[in-house]
């Protein structure tokens, strides 16, 4: 064989091989940055319906206190604000299941008019409070009750002023102010002639910007008694200034009731009532804080305790995480926004339909 | 001689071609700016946010015409996501910097730094105009 053949059929070879393996290079190579190129597209997109949903008022713009309204577009934006994201507090408190008006999720999914597009809706206090009771002290006339108290960020302790609420059948006591380094133990004493269940409402605000706040509630009672889960007697729902306390069976009789917020408290008036519910007009309290409302009563021989927030958080509505198997493309976008003068945190997640 | 040299120039145009894929592997490597974009974008929306939120009740001004630079330190540590270290410099009309202490929450973990600038109008009985910068990254 001539030795140009030879290199020929060498430089042939060479050049398949470096041609083929270039090739199974570049797709390997190449294929994350083209995957990111399509990701960044989506995210984009998918940071413009997030912010769209929070600073729009969507239509109309008052869906939100109206409660046999269902929005045709879909927006939580405050009407009017001047504000960018301030929320208004009926339209978040219409996105939690508990509340008796809330809209589904495919409610929401039609306003929002974007058929691949899932979403996830959380809106909560920047920072959390957790209750806990330590030790219980029954006396002959009064019994202590010790507790635990933590203001914290993700695990990091926070600076805050504490206020507390006691609420029980026909008493309500309010404390001083006390400062948190992240943990705090409270004593709490009751007379042994109270009612109980009572409930130790905690109130929480940033030593450094009084606009942050977060809220907690704790029921308890002497160890003999069963304590119930939040919503056992009653379906708590308040909207456009007005609580909605429906009756979850028959002969539920409702005592007092308490609006609370950190700095002011008021007893609400019955303003309507019929076999199956009973309304209350909620006062608006100029306070950077939310709302609390107290319900007490009794079921049969019961006493209870019911409370919920106003407006009414934490909320997570959408595709559960169990979901996020047949969505791809998830995105989470964090902001923080304002509710009636109050600060707090509201992430939206967006994905689209597996490919 | 010339087709006695055909062979050869084949294998350099095998090198030539084989330079050519390769040279396209480095402009490729370019395609990855535009992630490290986005998540500066992201980074420097929450900052922004969080000076707005701040700012929406004159907080901001405030605490500026106080000095009260702890407290501005602990509002913005406590509203940005946990994991993110900042950087504060204010500044007056002039762009003299009036911070005394260092407004930051610790060291940054990489070179992926991102900077928002935000002009601020105290509220007070005197008016008075600040120049923030922030610079914000993934804390140490």
């Amino acid at each position: 064989m001539p030795a140009i053949s030879v290199d020929t059929f060498f430089a042939c070879s060479l050049m398949v091989l470096l041609v083929l393996s270039a090739m199974a290079c570049a797709s390997k190579f190449l294929y994350p940055h083209i995957s990111n190129a399509v990701d960044v597209n989506i995210a984009e997109r998918y940071e413009s319906v997030s912010r769209h949903l929070l600073l729009n008022d969507g239509t109309p713009s008052n869906w939100g206190q109206n409660r046999q309204t269902t929005p045709e577009t879909f927006g939580l934006a405050k009407t009017g604000s001047n504000n960018p994201y301030e929320l208004d507090i009926d339209k978040v408190s219409r996105l939690n299941s508990e509340n008796l008006y809330s809209m589904s999720y495919a409610q929401i999914f039609t306003a929002l008019e974007m058929s691949d597009v899932s979403f996830r809706i959380e809106v909560e206090p920047v920072f959390e409070v957790a209750v806990n009771q330590t030790a219980a002290f029954e006396g002959a006339n009064e019994t202590s009750y010790e507790f635990e108290i933590l203001t914290e960020k993700q695990g990091f302790s926070v600076q805050a002023d504490l206020k507390f609420y006691v609420v029980a059948e026909n008493y309500l006591e309010t404390s001083h102010d006390c400062v948190s380094n992240g943990r705090t133990h409270v004593n709490i004493t009751l007379p042994n002639d109270v009612n109980k269940p009572a409930l130790l409402v905690v109130f929480a605000r940033s030593t450094s910007n009084a606009r942050i706040i977060s809220f907690n509630a704790y029921t308890f009672a002497s160890n003999s008694t069963e304590l119930n889960p939040k919503g056992t007697f009653l379906r708590l729902s308040p909207l456009n200034y007005n609580l909605n306390a429906s009756l979850l069976y028959l002969g539920i009789n409702l005592s007092d009731v308490y609006a609370l917020s950190f700095n002011y408290f008021s007893t609400l008036t019955q303003n309507a009532n019929n076999s199956q519910s009973v309304t209350y007009d909620i006062p608006r309290f100029l306070d950077p804080s939310p709302t609390l409302i107290v319900v007490t009563g009794w079921n049969s021989t019961s006493f209870f305790t019911e409370w919920t927030a106003y407006p009414q958080i934490p909320i997570q509505t959408g595709v559960s995480s169990a979901s996020s198997t047949v969505l791809s493309h998830v995105f989470a976008y964090t902001y923080l926004v304002t509710i009636d003068l109050a600060i707090y945190k509201c992430t939206v997640w967006l994905g689209g339909p597996r490919e | 001689m010339k087709s006695k040299n055909g062979g050869q120039i084949r294998i350099i145009e095998a090198f030539l071609a084989v330079l050519i894929v390769f040279s396209s592997f480095a402009i490729s490597a370019n395609l990855t700016v535009t992630q490290t974009t986005r998540n500066h974008d992201n980074l420097a929306s929450i900052g922004l946010q969080t000076l707005v939120q701040l700012d929406s009740d004159g907080s901001l001004g405030k605490y500026i015409d106080d000095e009260d630079w702890s407290t501005l330190r602990n509002s913005i540590n406590l509203v940005l996501p946990a994991g993110t270290a900042f950087n504060l410099t204010v500044y007056n009309g002039q762009m003299q910097q009036i911070n005394t202490e260092v407004v930051s929450n610790g060291g940054f973990s990489s070179q992926d730094i991102t900077f928002v600038e935000y002009v601020c109008a105290s509220q007070g009985s005197n008016f008075h105009c600040y120049v923030i910068h922030l610079y914000l990254g993934v804390a140490a």
